[in-house]
């Protein structure tokens, strides 16, 4: 009940919803960067191959010499060539 | 982003590769503690590269030692490990810290000085009374009284419109208009007589006030009156006036040249040969030392002050000497040849003398042959008006 109304509260105000909750953010810029907010892990790592725990699930990504270039408390940005990308829901 | 890897380069930091199999949870691990990484890599199935802080290092050590993963250190950037290199060369800090105030110093003083002059006129030996004044090169800045040295230069010269210093650096810029000549211009109430200011013959006189000293036909020289300055009347006796009129004059204008048929002229090969020289203030350093290997040779010196920025000069120059090799050629001409070659040279120097062409009415060339040469005299007859006022003195 009462994160319902923080949830309309917010809505109001205009707060991007990625601040708030724990929803992840998936940008991508090109096919060589992409920038993850809100992740909760790293679960797998390989030159080819991440896997990264969010809040909702898992998000995998193909492709090759991947970089993680900086990895701060809420987000994470991976550079190299991604060739695809998929992701694993958590289902309630 | 930038201003975070600043901060780091400041800090510095490590690049470390972590060998192991739990590598994901020691990723994991480090990012629950919050410390920072990037530039992450994993090079194969077991290797992994990243960079951290310093001050993180001791944790990660443990926490690698709990993941059992091991750690090498790649390299260490950052400011603090480059000045512990050179912690132990002190000499070098030394030098710099001497080069340093030696050019801090050496700003304190003028080390050259650079003449502007408006529309590209030259005024003789201004270096030299400026120097006189108290500009200097080598004198301190702070003793540079750039008001007093302009009164005492345009005081001692009165070809000077304009006058200003600016002190840019270690360069004093000295920028100078050029008067014009002033004429010597006389009052027309004043009595004056005309003066010739040529040699001729006169062709025309018109008096218009005073009464005329010369005829037509007559030969004048310079400083002879031509019209006087008085007026005569049957019975107002003598009258001085301001005389005023036109006087137009044959004048010779002549030159003379002996060539000879035998001269010895220079070539100039193209072979060249340049010596550096190191110069402070008058003590000099020659680099490659003696004189030119050439038989005959011509000296350019050239001096390049030595200067850090555009207006930052040091006491220092580089002198550049360029010999250039001639050689002496025997060359013979003809009579004609030599003839022709007197009168062009003649004809150009003239030419340049008189101011109007138009009125040039004759030319007149006399040769005489010699044994070694020829003998060359041009004449030009020009019409020309002539006169001076000149100021009647009792």
């Amino acid at each position: 009940m009462k994160k319902n109304r923080m949830r309309k509260l917010n809505k109001i105000l205009e707060i991007p919803e990625e601040v708030y909750s724990d929803v992840p953010k998936i940008s991508l810029i090109g096919f060589d960067e992409m920038i993850i907010e809100n992740y909760k892990g790293i679960v797998e790592y390989e030159e080819f191959f991440i896997r990264i725990s969010t809040y909702k699930g898992m998000i995998c990504i193909n492709g090759y010499n991947l970089n993680l270039e900086t990895m701060t408390n809420d987000d994470i940005r991976v550079t190299g060539k991604i060739e695809s990308f998929e992701f694993e829901r958590i289902t309630d | 982003m930038f201003i975070k890897r600043l901060m780091n380069y400041i800090n510095g930091y490590l690049r470390i590769v972590v060998e192991g199999y739990y590598i994901e949870r020691f990723i994991n691990i480090c990012r629950s503690k919050q410390y920072m990484m990037w530039n992450i890599k994993k090079d194969n199935d077991i290797h992994l590269t990243l960079n951290i802080e310093i001050k993180n290092f001791k944790e990660i050590c443990r926490i690698a030692k709990k993941t059992q993963c091991k750690i090498k250190i790649k390299s260490k950037r950052g400011l603090p490990f480059l000045l512990n290199k050179y912690k132990k060369r002190k000499v070098f800090a030394l030098c710099l810290v001497v080069i340093l105030f030696a050019i801090i110093f050496s700003s304190n003083f003028v080390w050259n000085i650079e003449i502007i002059e408006e529309n590209g006129a030259t005024i003789e030996n201004i270096m030299g009374d400026i120097q006189e004044a108290g500009l200097t090169i080598g004198e301190l800045k702070s003793k540079i009284d750039t008001k007093e040295i302009i009164n005492k230069v345009r005081l001692e010269r009165d070809d000077i419109a304009w006058m200003g210093i600016e002190l840019k650096g270690t360069n004093a810029i000295v920028r100078l208009v050029k008067a014009d000549e002033k004429p010597e211009i006389i009052d027309e109430d004043e009595y004056c007589n005309i003066v010739s200011n040529k040699n001729g013959v006169i062709t025309k006189i018109n008096a218009q006030d005073g009464t005329a000293n010369v005829k037509v036909g007559d030969t004048v020289s310079v400083g002879d009156v031509l019209i006087n300055g008085w007026m005569e009347g049957k019975y107002t006796g003598i009258r001085y006036v301001h005389a005023k009129g036109e006087i137009e004059a044959r004048v010779w204008y002549t030159m003379n040249k002996t060539i000879p048929y035998n001269a010895t002229e220079k070539q100039v090969t193209g072979n060249t040969e340049e010596h550096y020289a190191l110069k402070f203030n008058n003590f000099k350093i020659n680099f490659p030392k003696g004189v030119s290997n050439f038989k005959f040779y011509d000296t350019i010196e050239t001096e390049n002050k030595i200067r850090l920025f555009s207006n930052f000069y040091l006491p220092i120059s580089i002198v550049k000497t360029t010999y250039q090799e001639y050689e002496e050629v025997q060359k013979t001409y003809s009579v004609e040849e030599a003839k022709n070659l007197g009168i062009q040279e003649i004809e150009a120097k003239l030419e340049s003398q008189i101011e109007n062409k138009e009125n040039i009415v004759n030319k007149n060339i006399n040769t005489y042959e010699n044994e070694n040469g020829i003998d060359i005299y041009v004449t030009y007859e020009v019409l020309e008006t002539i006169g001076t006022n000149e100021k009647i003195v009792f």
